[in-house]
């Protein structure tokens, strides 16, 4: 009697298994339907997200390397130089990185919540101001005092995370 | 005639500081990461290194209930240990118990993931790092992070777990070891079998093992 119970299992397990998939199917075609939509750009939803996303890596990797440096006892300054002019270039546009439709509702894997396009002018402006301290970070940065440039550094950080804090998802 | 004292030394002070203060640390070093006070959990985080250090070293150096050698034989009797269990007969041990030496080496080698992979992690931003992150790259630090966020859920459950346990042992056994956690002393008559050792802490080990421990924790702080 016992055997057969156990044994029994294995049909439910497997009809389980069979209706999840289906289920896991029928969505990723509607989410890859909304991926795949064309903006007005040119890129797809998928690659506007996917190319923010590796402009971003590519901020943090930047970030990374001045960190890195602003902690030990000599900074090397062209690594920090060259970080710091790297991150005003790749913010560059920014704003225009989160058109319509490339939310989480787009089925992307993507952090981006939809307050964004809820309060697009408060989004935007914080956007800018990230921009603008940027763009400091990399004036002073060619300057080469460390303190200041700590400090310029540090300003920029908190400028990414005004943003974040709201419009991302914690992880 | 020599008295024989009633009551034993089970846990040394080292142990009990240690584990008391990882009871602390935790659900701070926790919080912090919550709220994002790196600075304050990359301090607590040298802190849990420093204690992880020492335990482990004083698993080698340490009183008899704190080595590891005789806990990895001590699993040897697991089986009737349990077969005890079951039976609800006195199965008191002196130190650890075949099960309680698996959960300490499951938390102490769980609590060296977690303080190894936090030191190399880099934050998704790159603002905030761990002090030895430097020497790897954004993608190595970030994966380092994702250890180190899956690893505590891994922690929390083997905490549940020893909670859990402790309850059983209390209510269930009617064996109560929070008691001896605290003064580090237990009624000899709890033993079925006469402890072997006096358990006495060698002081010059305990101070090279504690000099050991803050030495690399002061190390690490100093290069990141």
């Amino acid at each position: 009697m016992r055997r057969c119970k156990s044994l029994m299992i294995f049909p439910t397990l497997a009809s389980l298994a069979l209706l999840s998939a289906c289920g896991q199917n029928a969505e990723s075609d509607a989410d890859s339907r909304l991926a795949n939509v064309e903006l007005p750009g040119g890129m797809t939803v998928k690659e506007q997200i996917e190319a923010r996303q590796a402009h971003l890596k590519e901020i943090g990797k930047a970030f990374k390397t001045i960190s890195d440096q602003l902690k030990t006892d000599s900074p090397d300054l062209p690594q920090i130089q060259a970080a710091a002019a790297l991150v005003p270039k790749e913010a560059q546009g920014m704003a225009d990185w989160f058109p319509e439709g490339t939310g989480p509702e787009s089925g992307v894997k993507t952090d981006a919540l939809p307050v964004i396009w809820e309060d697009t002018s408060d989004f935007n402006a914080k956007v800018v101001a990230m921009q603008d301290a940027a763009a400091q970070l990399n004036t002073v940065a060619q300057g080469g005092d460390v303190a200041a440039i700590a400090a310029a550094f540090q300003a920029t950080g908190g400028k990414c995370k005004d943003c974040h804090d709201k419009y991302r998802k914690d992880d | 005639m020599s008295t024989e004292p009633t009551r034993i030394l089970v846990w040394d002070g080292a142990v009990r500081l240690v584990h008391w203060l990882m009871v602390i640390l935790v659900p701070l070093l926790w919080w912090t990461a919550e709220e994002g006070h790196m600075d304050w959990h990359k301090s607590f985080g040298l802190a849990m290194f420093a204690l992880v250090l020492f335990r482990l070293l004083w698993g080698f150096l340490g009183t008899w209930t704190a080595r590891f050698g005789p806990m990895i034989r001590r699993i040897g009797s697991l089986g009737p240990y349990l077969s005890k269990l079951r039976r609800r007969e006195p199965a008191s041990t002196f130190g650890h118990s075949p099960l309680a030496a698996l959960s300490v080496f499951a938390m102490l080698l769980i609590l060296a993931i977690q303080v190894t992979s936090g030191l190399f992690s880099v934050d998704v931003d790159g603002l905030e790092s761990g002090p030895l992150a430097a020497l790897i790259s954004f993608e190595t630090g970030r994966q380092f992070a994702e250890v180190h966020e899956f690893n505590f859920n891994l922690l929390a459950t083997l905490i549940g777990l020893h909670i859990t346990a402790i309850g059983i042992y209390h209510f269930l056994l009617k064996e109560k070891l929070v008691g001896a956690m605290l003064t580090g002393r237990r009624s000899r008559a709890d033993f079925p079998v006469a402890p072997e050792t006096k358990n006495r802490p060698p002081r010059s080990s305990m101070l090279a093992a504690a000099l050991v421990a803050l030495a690399c924790a002061i190390a690490l702080l100093n290069f990141g």
